[in-house]
């Protein structure tokens, strides 16, 4: 249980598994945008973000600020990410027409909630509570995708386009920040700490 | 006696062009001396009291007077300066020290043998950037990285102008594109005591990377020994140090080192080379009656690699 495996491991493991989904996603990105086709699987593709892209939870942060985050907010941002980009993922999983690519998707669903469920399994192992409701000081995209609004298609494939974008730097950044809490919880410490807590 | 008072003008033109310079408010048939540099002009260059200089060349670069014929008086004076309008700039821009800076540099393809200026902007998103300029090099700029983990392309645009014309180049790229480390440093190779197939080579991060324990490095180590062409490769993706085990015996190595961010960007240019040979017994001096048969090994052996090194190419991913 928790205790044994300590949140030292359930860093190392929630990091190991960022890695993993952001190998997953590589390929699976690439797939995705040549099924969208051109000039979504371009290159130097660079359309402007739509209102409804700017609801993606973004991974851009301030830079002094990113690093002056502490672990509770660090992993606190995190949770509240995926858990939205897992409902837009969602949304984008059950529109695709071909089924090895929405088998895919859903594989890489299933991931993502994984990935939910440790970094919640993190902070509960670090004392930390989860993000509850949200209040007004969050972002837009903190409310979740709201409804669907109907758009045609090129729009659609545009938001899908910035949803994918945004997931890749969002696994980045965490990996760089579970990488960052690897080294600053050992396990041994966070055990005194949970016992001081009493 | 020559009057000289005027103060000069400089006169652009472009190389091939003709250049027709009259001597001030001299009327046409009027008497005049033309010199370049002091040198007095042949009169075939005139045209009535009109200096004519057909397809000039660089080498009509210089100071051009007129004086009027009688008194010897300066009416026109310019300094010509033969040249070219810019090319189109070659413009790069890198981040060896990633998250905190990153730069860019520029050059042009060819000179134009005439000065130039050059303006850079940096947009990101709708945020123009500061593209802080340096002393030396002079075709270089540090950019602050406002931002992280950005999902929106830095747009850098190029304008270089001079008299003859302007030109300018526009690169778009994302944050994590354009990251190359430095090469890492203090590369340091050693045999391994009672080891004939060790080497242990160790090195540092690049000290221009800011924040290694945030943004860690992995490496790229490859070893050949001298009489081979052939590189060994491993990759490394945690520490700074490696011991190579399936070293020939007796036989020289040069050893290189590379580096790159353990998520993005690209690797970086080959570390110095080092040398270092495995360790080998002392030879034992043999008395007559331990005289062992000598086994003759010709001077260059030829051995073949051990079957458990896996040789891959990767000469076009490394510095490319």
């Amino acid at each position: 249980n928790t205790d044994e495996a300590g949140a030292g491991q359930s860093i190392q493991k929630t990091y190991d598994l960022t890695r993993y989904l952001e190998h997953q996603l590589r390929t699976l990105a690439g797939t995705y945008l040549n099924y969208l086709g051109p000039p979504f699987n371009e290159p130097d593709f660079n359309p402007p973000r739509m209102t409804r892209a700017e609801m993606v939870p973004s991974a851009t942060v301030d830079f002094e600020l990113w690093r002056s985050l502490n672990d509770n907010a660090r992993l606190a941002a995190n949770y509240r990410a995926y858990t939205h980009l897992l409902c837009y993922l969602r949304g984008m999983d059950g529109q695709v027409a071909k089924a090895d690519l929405r088998k895919s998707l859903g594989h890489f669903c299933s991931s993502l909630q994984g990935l939910v469920v440790s970094i919640a399994g993190v902070m509960s192992s670090l004392g930390y509570p989860l993000p509850g409701s949200l209040g007004s000081t969050d972002p837009a995209w903190a409310h979740g995708p709201g409804p669907i609004s109907p758009h045609n298609d090129f729009l659609k494939k545009m938001d899908d386009f910035w949803l994918l974008k945004e997931l890749q730097t969002w696994l980045w950044r965490s990996a760089k920040d579970f990488n960052r809490l690897k080294k600053k919880v050992p396990p041994a410490a966070v055990t005194l700490r949970l016992e001081a807590q009493g | 006696q020559r009057h000289s008072q005027q103060d000069t003008r400089v006169q652009y033109e472009r190389i091939g062009a003709d250049v027709t310079m009259k001597c001030g408010a001299m009327d046409w048939d009027a008497a005049v001396t033309w010199t370049v540099n002091g040198s007095d002009i042949d009169e075939s260059h005139l045209n009535g009291s009109y200096l004519v200089l057909r397809n000039v060349h660089l080498g009509h670069s210089g100071q051009y007077s007129c004086y009027e014929g009688s008194s010897w008086h300066l009416k026109y004076q310019t300094s010509l300066k033969v040249g070219t309008p810019p090319k189109e700039p070659v413009l790069m821009c890198r981040s060896n020290n990633y998250p905190k800076r990153f730069y860019c540099s520029w050059h042009l393809p060819s000179p134009t043998y005439i000065p130039n200026t050059f303006n850079i902007s940096v947009i990101h998103g709708t945020r123009e950037m500061v593209c802080e300029k340096e002393a030396v090099p002079k075709n270089r700029c540090h950019i602050r990285y406002l931002q992280l983990f950005s999902t929106v392309k830095y747009k850098v645009t190029l304008t270089v102008t001079n008299a003859l014309g302007r030109n300018s180049t526009t690169i778009t790229f994302d944050e994590f594109a354009i990251v190359k480390p430095d090469p890492p440093e203090n590369v340091v190779a050693k045999p391994v005591p009672y080891s004939p197939r060790r080497l242990e080579v160790r090195w540092n991060n690049p000290s221009s990377w800011p924040d290694p324990e945030s943004f860690p490095l992995k490496f790229f180590l490859r070893y050949r020994p001298l009489i081979l062409d052939q590189w060994q490769h491993v990759e490394l993706s945690d520490g700074t140090s490696h011991t190579i085990t399936d070293a020939y015996a007796g036989k020289e190595y040069i050893i290189q080192v590379a580096a790159k961010d353990n998520d993005i960007g690209t690797w970086s240019d080959w570390s110095v080379a080092v040398h270092a040979t495995p360790w080998t017994e002392e030879p034992k001096y043999l008395t007559t009656e331990a005289q062992a048969p000598e086994t003759t090994t010709s001077s260059t052996s030829s051995f073949v690699p051990p079957p458990t090194t896996k040789i891959c190419d990767q000469e076009k991913v490394v510095g490319s």
